[in-house]
């Protein structure tokens, strides 16, 4: 069987070398907070490589959606920088502004929401060739080409011309993927994207991810789901507190996790589900 | 009452008739276009977080809401040529003042159209690297305006009934040209009468139009 590709480029390969070190993402002393009381990143540190898919978990309010919403642009850091492919990507340091320098970096990242984000007044095809015209400069013909093709290859042919308000749960999350693959993105963001759907609909989107892992793509994921979260994950990364508190692969996590607090968490969660 | 209905003296005035006709439609549709765009920019100008922005803006809404059309009218007229020095036609001095207004009323129709788009969609502009007028231009707009049609076609009625009001500058639309039919022929009832069909022939099927798409919105919501 040949797996189908979608992701349309692969990355240079200078981003995809095996460095003990991960540099297509830095964060260094990362700082945020909402007022005083409510710090969300406390100088958190986090490298992560080209070729990583780093799944975060925690108890809720410990940072790991404002981390994505971060490296997203959608929100300003207070202290710290990073880093994206090598280059300065967000600096937090006093005087700065602390979003995205760079908006030809910032568009190499894509993100995926919990809610489904497709805009109601635009069809499927509107939905997906939008930004590429607007922002690639696309004609409507090649757009139109690409999210053809996009849609087959997450089986979706058939709903070009239909309206997200025709669609599932499932199907509206895949094309909300499809449509921020149609940029390219070297980074994908998934925020607790299968949380709102019926469970019958999760392992859809989940199988889109999982081919999304095949091909390379670089991802960082918030999901409750620890059972994805170990299938997935190259690196599983435990939140609490805006910090690190620890990461390694999947099996180590899960089975023997060093920490008491990533211990005491999981078995909460694990219990419960 | 014993009055003999006579439509006679009509025959040598349907031309005058059809003149008026045109001013009127004149005066409502670019008012109508004027007051959509115009309304859309100052609604937004509204919901800017600058204070600076926000509050000549929502002055200018209360000005219009807060006075009558007739007045506003007549000032067009006879304050804006002597205040700046321009008359640029009666037409255009009533869609001035018409299309300003219905401004200020749309203004107030799409505010709630582009406060129900949810925050999620202004993040899903940013993650697909639209800038913040494409955003506006794109996305905002597009939900605002389905929102806000029903109210805003009912403005635009309304303006239509409220051009009628440029009769009083001598601007020769149907009232206008009804009125001169009906001083000269003496025939005040039936001319009147006619001129009240014509403006309800009109409007009627956009009233029964909006009415089909409020209906239909509220299906829609509640599926």
């Amino acid at each position: 069987m040949t797996v189908p590709h979608l992701v349309a480029s692969t990355p240079p390969v200078s981003l995809v070398d095996n460095k003990p070190c991960g540099d297509f993402i830095q964060l260094r002393d990362v700082y945020k907070s909402y007022g005083e009381g409510l710090v969300v990143m406390d100088r958190l540190s986090l490298d992560m490589r080209a070729d990583d898919r780093l799944v975060i978990i925690g108890p809720s309010g410990s940072g790991k959606s404002s981390l994505l919403r971060v490296m997203m642009g959608l929100e300003s850091i207070q202290g710290g920088t990073i880093s994206f492919q090598g280059k300065p990507y967000i600096d937090g340091q006093p005087g700065k502004h602390g979003k995205p320098l760079d908006t030809r970096l910032q568009t190499q990242v894509g993100m995926v929401f919990q809610h489904y984000t497709l805009f109601p007044h635009l069809s499927v095809l509107g939905n997906l060739i939008l930004a590429p015209m607007k922002v690639h400069g696309l004609s409507k013909a090649q757009a139109t080409e690409k999210a053809r093709l996009f849609l087959a290859r997450l089986g979706l042919e058939s709903k070009l011309h239909a309206w997200p308000s025709q669609l599932s749960g499932g199907q509206k999350q895949r094309v909300a993927i499809a449509r921020a693959l149609m940029l390219e993105p070297k980074l994908m963001l998934f925020d607790e994207v299968t949380s709102a759907l019926d469970p019958e609909m999760v392992i859809e989107v989940q199988n889109v991810m999982l081919q999304l892992a095949e091909e390379k793509m670089a991802m960082i994921i918030v999901t409750h789901d620890m059972h994805f979260a170990r299938h997935i994950a190259t690196r599983v990364v435990f939140c609490a507190n805006g910090k690190v508190v620890e990461q390694g692969p999947p099996e180590q996590i899960f089975t023997s996790p060093k920490e008491p607090r990533t211990r005491e968490f999981l078995q909460k969660v694990l219990h419960l589900d | 009452m014993n009055y003999q209905f006579d439509f006679h003296f009509l025959t040598g005035n349907w031309g005058l008739l059809w003149d008026g006709l045109k001013v009127t439609l004149e005066l409502a549709l670019i008012s109508n276009v004027v007051g959509v765009v115009l309304g859309f920019g100052l609604c937004l100008l509204t919901l800017s977080r600058w204070f600076f922005i926000r509050w000549p803006a929502q002055l200018f809404i209360e000005f219009f809401r807060c006075t009558p059309a007739l007045l506003q009218i007549v000032w067009f007229f006879y304050c804006v040529p002597m205040l700046f020095d321009v008359f640029i036609g009666p037409i255009t001095m009533g869609v001035l003042a018409l299309g300003l207004n219905l401004t200020a009323f749309n203004a107030e129709a799409y505010r709630a159209g582009v406060q129900a788009v949810p925050r999620e969609h202004l993040d899903a502009c940013v993650a697909l690297g639209l800038r913040p007028w494409q955003r506006t231009l794109y996305v905002i707009l597009p939900q605002a305006l389905r929102t806000a049609l029903p109210v805003l076609m009912t403005n635009g009625i309304s303006i239509l009934q409220q051009s009628a009001l440029v009769a009083i500058v001598a601007v020769a639309d149907l009232m206008y040209v009804g009125k001169s039919i009906a001083t000269e022929a003496y025939r005040p009832l039936e001319t009147y009468s006619l001129i009240a069909l014509i403006y309800l022939a009109l409007s009627l099927p956009i009233a029964q139009f909006v009415q089909w798409l409020e209906r239909r919105q509220d299906s829609a919501m509640a599926r």
